[in-house]
Parts: structure tokens; sequence; C-alpha cells
């Protein structure tokens, strides 16, 4: 108990260290699904270690203590008062940080539907008519494609097809149920943020490169997402509002050489990484629950 | 390149996917167009019977206008529900909190020197 229930804060630190460079080196397709897991995983675990200290206030309870003293009984403490304390707060700013991520995804979830209105259910593609360039998936059973009339003007055939390649992606790979998961761990643990940006990107990268295969040509993939980045600049000339480290720039790199390999070896690493903290989590509970036997000798 | 295959030499696309891709090509550009025509931009061994069915399916689902601009026989997308929608949009892009900025966007901003670059590799016509 004493050294497991830190595991997943141990991990936290690591995680965002690490996939970075897991995202450079192995395929997109796995990089973003073994990180998810490790994420999702070690944010669970995280956020249960603060529970389980938390728990460890349980023997300053009045009741608990007047009965152990009437007993003759020393109560033990397995982690320090104040860390206790520390945790029962931390766990409310990890409810109130859920919370508001739960809300703004119910929130999004609602302007979609609303953008679908008008359009029948079954065609995938909705278009906006509007002159500003904008493109996105919109998850769902079925998941829909919008595009903006700008953005179909201002791109050539193959990539209008690169685009509608790239946004079905998305839908048939589901990937907002990554970035979901991803947003959720984030909330719950804020040390995992840089490993939401990390699979963000690997997500783009995944979908560019299926519409690379789909469409059957890099080059073309390259020069679509090249020209819609610029008009797309354009239409908001002197926000910086959705300037994203080079995000753009290292895909269009990216298609210019070639696919990065399915690494598993460096995957199991990964998921490995991720199952550690949640047996730190399981350990620690146990060890949590014989305490609370001792403490607690009517359970 | 690796992986590099002719143009339109692609694999089979679904009903619906050719759907989208002649809605798509349909709202790129501000003419109507004729079935021919549109078989010639999206082409790819795609047989010219294939591209009127689907304008069909199209035209049933009332996406697209049929007889436009005194050309028989050309098509123009249907404006209605893609003007609500563009409002909608609009609408949740200026709220404070975008909710759409949530989303996996197909592009993300540019620095200014990076503009440059993806100029050069357009040839100068990215603009």
């Amino acid at each position: 108990m004493r050294i497991d229930v830190y595991v997943p804060l141990v991990l936290s630190l690591l995680l965002p260290v690490i996939a970075p460079q897991v995202g450079r080196r192995v395929s997109p397709a796995l990089a973003a699904r073994v990180l998810t897991v490790a994420a999702s995983l070690t944010a669970a675990a995280s956020t249960w270690a603060m529970v389980l200290l938390a728990a460890t206030l349980i023997d300053r309870a009045p009741s608990v203590a007047a009965e152990a003293s009437e007993d003759g009984r020393a109560l033990p403490e397995p982690v320090p008062e104040t860390i206790a304390v520390v945790a029962v707060a931390v766990l409310g700013v990890i409810a109130f940080r859920l919370f508001h991520a739960v809300r703004a995804h119910y929130a999004t979830r609602r302007v979609l539907l609303r953008l679908c209105e008008g359009h029948p259910p079954d065609s995938e593609l909705i278009v906006a008519a509007s002159s500003t360039p904008h493109a996105f998936a919109i998850p769902g059973t079925p998941g829909r494609i919008l595009v903006t009339s700008a953005m179909l003007g201002a791109l050539e055939p193959a990539e209008r097809r690169v685009l509608l390649a790239h946004e079905r992606a998305h839908l048939v790979h589901r990937h907002s149920a990554s970035a979901t998961a991803l947003a959720l761990a984030a909330a719950a643990n804020p040390l995992l943020a840089p490993v939401r940006t990390t699979v963000t990107f690997l997500l783009e990268r995944w979908a560019d490169e299926v519409a690379a295969g789909s469409v059957g040509d890099r080059r073309t993939t390259a020069l679509a997402l090249a020209r819609a980045a610029l008009i797309s600049q354009r239409a908001r000339a002197g926000c910086a509002l959705h300037f994203s480290e080079h995000a753009v720039t290292r895909r269009i790199a990216a298609l210019q050489t070639a696919p990065p390999p399915d690494l598993w070896p460096i995957g199991a690493a990964v998921l490995a990484l991720g199952a550690l903290p949640a047996l730190g989590a399981v350990d620690a509970t146990g060890d949590l629950l014989r305490l609370l036997a001792e403490t607690l000798p009517g359970w | 390149m690796a992986g590099t295959r002719p143009h339109g030499r692609a694999e089979r696309r679904s009903a619906g996917e050719l759907e989208s891709e002649v809605l798509a090509a349909l709202w790129a550009t501000d003419d109507a167009l004729t079935p021919a025509e549109i078989h010639a931009e999206i082409g790819g061994g795609l047989a010219y019977n294939t591209v009127h069915t689907i304008l069909k399916r199209l035209y049933d689902k009332g996406l697209v206008l049929r007889d436009v601009d005194g050309r028989r026989g050309a098509y123009r997308p249907a404006k209605n529900a893609a003007e609500l929608t563009a409002e909608a949009m609009h609408q949740a892009l200026d709220r404070g909190p975008d909710p759409i900025a949530a989303l996996q966007q197909f592009v993300t901003g540019l620095s200014p020197r990076e503009e440059e670059a993806l100029r050069d590799l357009l040839g100068g016509n990215g603009s």
C-alpha cells in the first residue's frame, strides 16, 4: 500500500515523456491505440489511488477511533494524514473537472445533431453553404461528414476524395471514442494532458494514412492537406487560435516519406506500462482492505 | 513515391461514397453540371451509367436540382438544408467555448513560415 498506491502517479509522469517518441517511430494506428489504452488505464488507476489514500482517513472517524480506544487497539496509519487529506481535496477537483468534460462532450453532441437537421438520414456528406473553409467528421450511427462549400470549391477533384476518405477514416475507426477517452483521462489526471495532445495528432496522421491508401497516392494526400491548410489560414487571417505545434506541416512531411511500421514490440511495451498502474492500484486495494479488516473488526 | 498508383485507380467505392463524391463535385463549382461533366471530373474507372444512377438517387433525396439554368439534364445542389446547416455552424463557431474545436479538424493553423513552405509545395498556385 505504501508504495503501490503511488505507482499510477509515477506512470502519469512517464507516459507524457514516452508518448511523442512512440508516435514518431510507430505507425499512427498502432501508436494511437496503445497510447489511448495506456492513458485511460493510468487515469483510472491514479483516480482510484486517490480514493484509496482518502479512504485511509476512515480510522479518523470518531466512532472508529472511540471503539478502538475502548478495545485498547492501536490504529494503523498506512499513509500520513496530511496526504490523505490532500487526496480528498484532489478527488474534489477531479470530480469537478470530469463533470465539465462530460458537459462539454454533450454540448458538442447537441450542436452536431443540429448541424444534421434537414439532411436525409442516409446520406453521408453534409454540405454547409458557407464561405468559411471547414471540414470535420460527425460521429454517430451512421457517422456523417460535414464540409463547407468553400472547402469543396478550393480543392481539386482528387483532393476532395482525400478529404472525404480522411473524414471517413475518423468515422470507421471510431476516432471520436479515443478522443473522448483521452479527454476524460486528461480531466481526471491533468498530468496526462500532453498524451492527449499527442494522440489527437496521431488520430489525424492515422486518417491521413488511410486516405493515402484509399486514394492510392501519398503526394495527392499531402497536396490536399497543404491546400486545405492554406485556404483555412486565409479565412481566419490574424487569428492564431488554432495554431498547434506545426501539426499540418508535420503531417505533410510524414506523407512525403514511407509510412512508419507497425512496431508491435513497442506497442506491447506501452500496453505493459499502462497495465502497471492498474496492477499497482489493485494491489494497493487489497492492502487497504486488509487494513480495514484489522481496524474495523466488526466488518 | 511509395504506394503511388495512377490517378483514379483507387479501390472500388461504395454507393454511399460515390453519392458523397458526386455531391461534393456539384458543390465545388458555381456552374450547373451535366452527368457527362461530372463523369469527366470524378472519372476513375466509373461507368457513365453509374453517375446517372447516383444523380437519380441524390435527386430523389432532394439533395440536387435538375434541368437548371435552362440546360436540360444539368444538375445543381439544393441549397436549403445546406444554408440552415451553415447558420447553425456559424452560431456554434461564434459561441464562447467553441464546441466544434473539440472535434478532429481536417487542418489546423499555420505559422507565416509554414504558409510560405506550403505555397512552395503547391508550386505557387495554392493561394
